[in-house]
């Protein structure tokens, strides 16, 4: 199978990768009819598999089950999930022929083998829906022509599809249609159901196309999502430890300081993270990320190139096929280091020093939402797009970071995301080496040692209008007032 | 032991509430009631003896190392420490929780006296349950066998016999009697016609000052007491229904519920089966049964939040289930309140808005509301005494004001069909007496079915005559 996105031409690369806009409430006045009546079945009962198809089923819809063979006649894990529930299961052969939506719901490493299964025993003109368009765009699957290929992804983990849903709301939602697999031009309806039939469209939904998702996705989790948050997280311990901080407080400094100063990120932006500064530290968090941006930009643009030439996903898939010889030994190096092992102090940090001890961490995060977003942007990814997979989600990954450390985050977040974030963190560690030997306690573990905290107006001007004039900030001002206008009203 | 000691003691709870003041003074031998209104601070007043919240003023003495503490708020922490660890699971599996058996264990002293607990409050079927699973009743239990097996210098009991069915709070109350004349006691509860035989001393709290502290052979000043705490408010009167707000008419020949044959069952466990049950219009029930006899479940099967709905045969507002209908079509027709839904209710939303939401039967509202939803919400604020707590955030509120608010907002729409799942848990009585007497108006307004359910013939209902038990023995 060949890369998909290679094939296009680049005038449709490009249409591709343009492709994102947030929906507004008013698109979903249909609901959930196009999937009423329709025989819905869900390939995998997991987390994302048994909640969503609580969802669906909740909203009306007729859904049940398939599994293996072997599966069932053991009755697995997955199988006591689905029938305890009260949902039908039976076998790829009994219930595909006749099902009319059929979800995929199982992980990306499967899916060629999953979906090469099933698409002989699919009826013609069923509809194939994925959560990931990574088997499309990178293996390059090819799809039936009379069936309809279709992706909706909820941004957030089962569990949460589920509890959002029963309070009433949803979680933020993003869906695409594969263009080359629309036979019937009923690929956006059946999204806009699917997504309505789990609580989605209350939450927003962002229409997307497969190559975008991919493409931006990729990027984000590698570059800042996961990659920053471990190569921040590494070098400013080690750096803490080797300057004599206490080993617990530096620990506990790190791994809820993610959390904590990118939540200042999710309300307002990097403006509002870096005003959450005093004046003198905020002068220096940007000196530091501009440091930081020119050593590390041609590191986000390998990234970005390699996602887009296939580079990056050829090694990945060589390591599937090695058994994933390379990922697991990573992921056993990252459960070694010094502040994956050292547990969080039992001090108190306030909420404000996690800003003013961190100044170095804050201005990481600014270099990193910023390149990735300008790196995004310049191959062709539009603002809204990168926005969401830079700075929207960065919060996201930071609250694992809070709860387990880096084996929490890459437990949580998919073996594509871990592998590439792995990738990332052995190129930034030595590239950032020698900036690092320049930095010392003042901007990481304690705060700016100054007797004044005045500042020269001129210089304070020039770098508040730096940080606010940033192509990330106006499309972020636009984008949250969206979410703003649909959330709660709380 | 020494007596207990508190001088003029002050104490902060995260700035959220404050004790002020308190003098109190525990002799050995003595064993304290402590009461008064919901959101008073007796609850914290007791907490504060166990060493929750930070002492800020005064001085105090004699308080034992070893307090045990039974509570709602530590049964909500530690359940919300499972549900944590359940969030904190977010690979693709789903997550079983702490075992019962090992959350016992993790504050036993006495492996023997546990064992005897287990089997005697008929635990032991549920051992290797996860705890989270148990219904309220069952997780009390566990908290109860913590409290009595760790070897507690003092015990502290926040309203130890709500929610325990008869058996079990007959047990408690003689075990208590024995257990008294060894260990100290201090105990919070509501209800003036349970005080056990060897409380000594009444101490009544008040906006978070201990103003009466009464000897209870002091017959004049504890009839004062009970007089306070009956307190009535004069005139009650429904808030009206949203006349804009008008639901798709019933089908009047038809049963409001009808439900067939059913059986609710986890694995090889059946909870009950071959359950028949209609629920005419206008019709009001009440609901009882020892704890795990599967109300909840029951109640669940109609408001369509238990996934085994879909494997029975339920005839619920008109619909057949399982058959295209979904779950907010059901709910439109039914106020629910539980303690369940007080735990689920976490939200930092204000109380006029808790109340808004019941017009969108949703957990924090999330739709714009109209002029004339937020003036009924205003009068049954008003109704409960807390209107100029309106904007007030719900998650501030005592425990029982968060109840009568959750009341209310059941009833905002008016439903066809009112389900109160044991709605008097954990109020004082001067409370519980404005809600039962709040649940007869509805009844008698005769435009909502009742379905209610409890465990006290104490809190029965005027106005409620059909029955419907159910056997520990599954099948009814």
């Amino acid at each position: 199978m060949a890369n998909y996105f290679n094939t296009l031409p680049l005038r449709e690369q490009l249409a591709e990768l343009g492709k994102c806009r947030f929906m507004h409430l008013d698109e979903f006045t249909e609901g959930v009819d196009a999937l009423k009546g329709k025989k819905i079945v869900v390939i995998g009962c997991g987390a994302q598999g048994l909640n969503q198809g609580l969802n669906l089923r909740d909203s009306g819809l007729d859904v049940t089950y398939t599994l293996r063979a072997e599966a069932i006649e053991q009755q697995r894990q997955s199988w006591k999930n689905a029938t305890s529930n009260g949902f039908t299961v039976g076998t790829y052969q009994e219930l595909l022929p006749t099902a009319d939506v059929v979800l995929n719901l199982t992980p990306d490493k499967q899916h060629t083998s999953v979906v090469n299964t099933i698409m002989p025993l699919m009826k013609h003109g069923a509809c194939l829906s994925y959560s990931h368009g990574f088997n499309i765009v990178e293996e390059g699957m090819q799809i039936r022509d009379d069936i309809t290929v279709i992706m909706v992804a909820p941004k957030c983990p089962g569990s949460e599809v589920r509890a959002e849903y029963v309070r009433g709301f949803g979680v933020p939602t993003l869906i695409a249609v594969h263009e080359d697999n629309d036979p019937n031009g009923e690929g956006l309806a059946l999204a806009k159901a699917y997504a309505v039939g789990t609580g989605g469209h209350k939450a927003g939904v962002l229409m997307s196309s497969f190559v975008a998702e991919v493409k931006s996705d990729l990027m984000g989790e590698q570059t800042i999502l996961c990659g920053m948050l471990q190569t921040g997280s590494l070098l400013c311990f080690d750096k803490m430890i080797e300057e004599g901080i206490d080993a617990g407080y530096a620990s506990k400094l790190i791994q809820y300081g993610w959390e904590t100063t990118t939540e200042a990120l999710k309300y307002g932006g990097v403006t509002n993270m870096m005003d959450r500064l005093s004046n003198p530290a905020k002068i220096r968090a940007f000196d530091l990320a501009e440091q930081m941006k020119d050593i590390m930009r041609p590191l986000y643009w390998k990234h970005q190139d390699d996602i887009m030439t296939g580079t990056f996903s050829a090694g990945m898939m060589e390591d599937w096929a090695n058994d994933d010889a390379k990922l697991l030994g990573w992921r056993a190096d990252t459960a070694e280091t010094a502040f994956e092992k050292t547990p969080a102090g039992d001090v108190e940090i306030s909420e404000q020093e996690y800003f003013d001890n961190g100044i170095l961490m804050v201005a990481m995060v600014k270099a990193g939402v910023e390149l990735a977003f300008e790196t995004m942007t310049a191959a062709g990814i539009i603002a809204d797009s990168a926005y969401y997979e830079s700075l929207h989600e960065t919060p996201l990954i930071a609250n694992t970071v809070a709860r387990k450390k880096l084996y929490e985050m890459n437990a949580t977040i998919s073996d594509t995301a871990e592998y590439g974030c792995y990738l990332y963190n052995h190129a930034c560690v030595p590239l950032l080496g020698e900036f690092m030997k320049g930095i010392s306690t003042d901007v990481i573990g304690k705060s700016l040692d100054l007797s004044d905290t005045g500042v020269d107006n001129a210089r304070l001007i020039e770098v508040n209008a730096a940080i606010r004039s940033h192509p990330v900030e106006a499309i972020g001002g636009v984008l949250r007032g969206y979410m703003a206008d649909m959330k709660q009203i709380i | 032991m020494h007596a207990i000691c508190l001088d003029t003691v002050s104490v902060d709870f995260d700035g959220r509430f404050q004790l002020s003041d308190i003098n109190w003074v525990i002799e050995p031998g003595q064993h304290w009631l402590v009461t008064g209104t919901n959101g008073s601070g007796k609850s914290a007043l007791v907490a504060a003896l166990a060493g929750v919240g930070e002492r800020v003023s005064g001085t105090w003495s004699g308080v034992p190392e070893r307090v045990a503490l039974v509570s709602y708020e530590r049964q909500a922490e530690l359940i919300e420490a499972e549900r944590r660890k359940d969030d904190a699971d977010i690979l693709d599996v789903i997550s079983e929780g702490t075992p019962v058996g090992e959350i016992i264990d993790a504050v036993c002293q006495d492996r023997d006296l546990a064992n005897e607990l287990v089997d005697t409050l008929g635990l032991r079927p549920l051992i290797d349950r996860a705890f989270r699973k148990l219904s309220t009743g069952e997780t009390r239990k566990v908290m109860l066998i913590r409290a009595l097996t760790s070897q507690p210098d003092l015990l502290v009991l926040d309203e130890p016999f709500d929610g325990l069915d008869r058996d079990s709070l007959a047990w408690l109350q003689d075990y208590l009697r024995v257990l008294a004349t060894t260990v100290p006691m201090v105990i919070v509860l509501n209800r003036f016609d349970e005080i056990p035989e060897f409380i000594t001393h009444v101490a009544y709290v008040e906006d978070g000052r201990l103003p009466h502290r009464v000897e209870r052979s002091d017959e004049p000043a504890m009839a004062d007491l009970y007089q306070l705490l009956h307190l009535k408010t004069s005139d009650l009167e429904v808030p009206q229904a949203d006349p804009a707000d008008r639901l798709p008419a019933l089908n009047p020949s038809d049963p409001l519920v009808r439900i067939s044959d059913a059986t609710i069952r986890y694995d090889e466990n059946t909870v009950f089966e071959h359950l028949d049950w209609t629920i005419e219009t206008n019709q009001h029930w009440q609901l009882s049964g020892p704890n795990g006899s599967g109300k909840t479940g029951l109640l669940s099967l109609i408001t369509g939040d238990h996934p085994q709905c879909y494997v029975n045969d339920i005839f619920v507002f008109g619909f057949q289930r399982g058959t295209g209908e979904s779950i907010w079509q059901i709910k439109q027709y039914i106020g629910y309140v539980s303690i369940a839904l007080q735990w689920e209710y976490r939200v930092g939303t204000g109380l006029r808005n808790v109340i808004i939401s019941g017009f969108f039967d949703s957990i924090g509202l999330y739709s714009k509301s109209t002029d004339m939803q937020k003036a009924i919400a205003d009068e049954w604020l008003a109704l409960l005494g807390m209107s100029e707590r309106a904007d007030e955030p719900f998650s501030g509120l005592s425990f029982g004001d968060r109840r009568l608010v959750l009341i209310a907002r059941a009833m905002v729409k008016h439903p066809p069909l009112l389900i109160l799942d044991e709605p008097c848990l954990g109020l004082d009585d001067m409370n519980r007496q404005l809600v039962l007497a709040l649940i007869e108006r509805i009844c008698a307004s005769n435009e909502t079915a009742v379905l209610y359910v409890n465990h006290r013939s104490q809190d029965a209902i005027r106005g409620i005559d059909n029955h419907l038990t159910l056997s520990s023995e599954a099948a009814s």
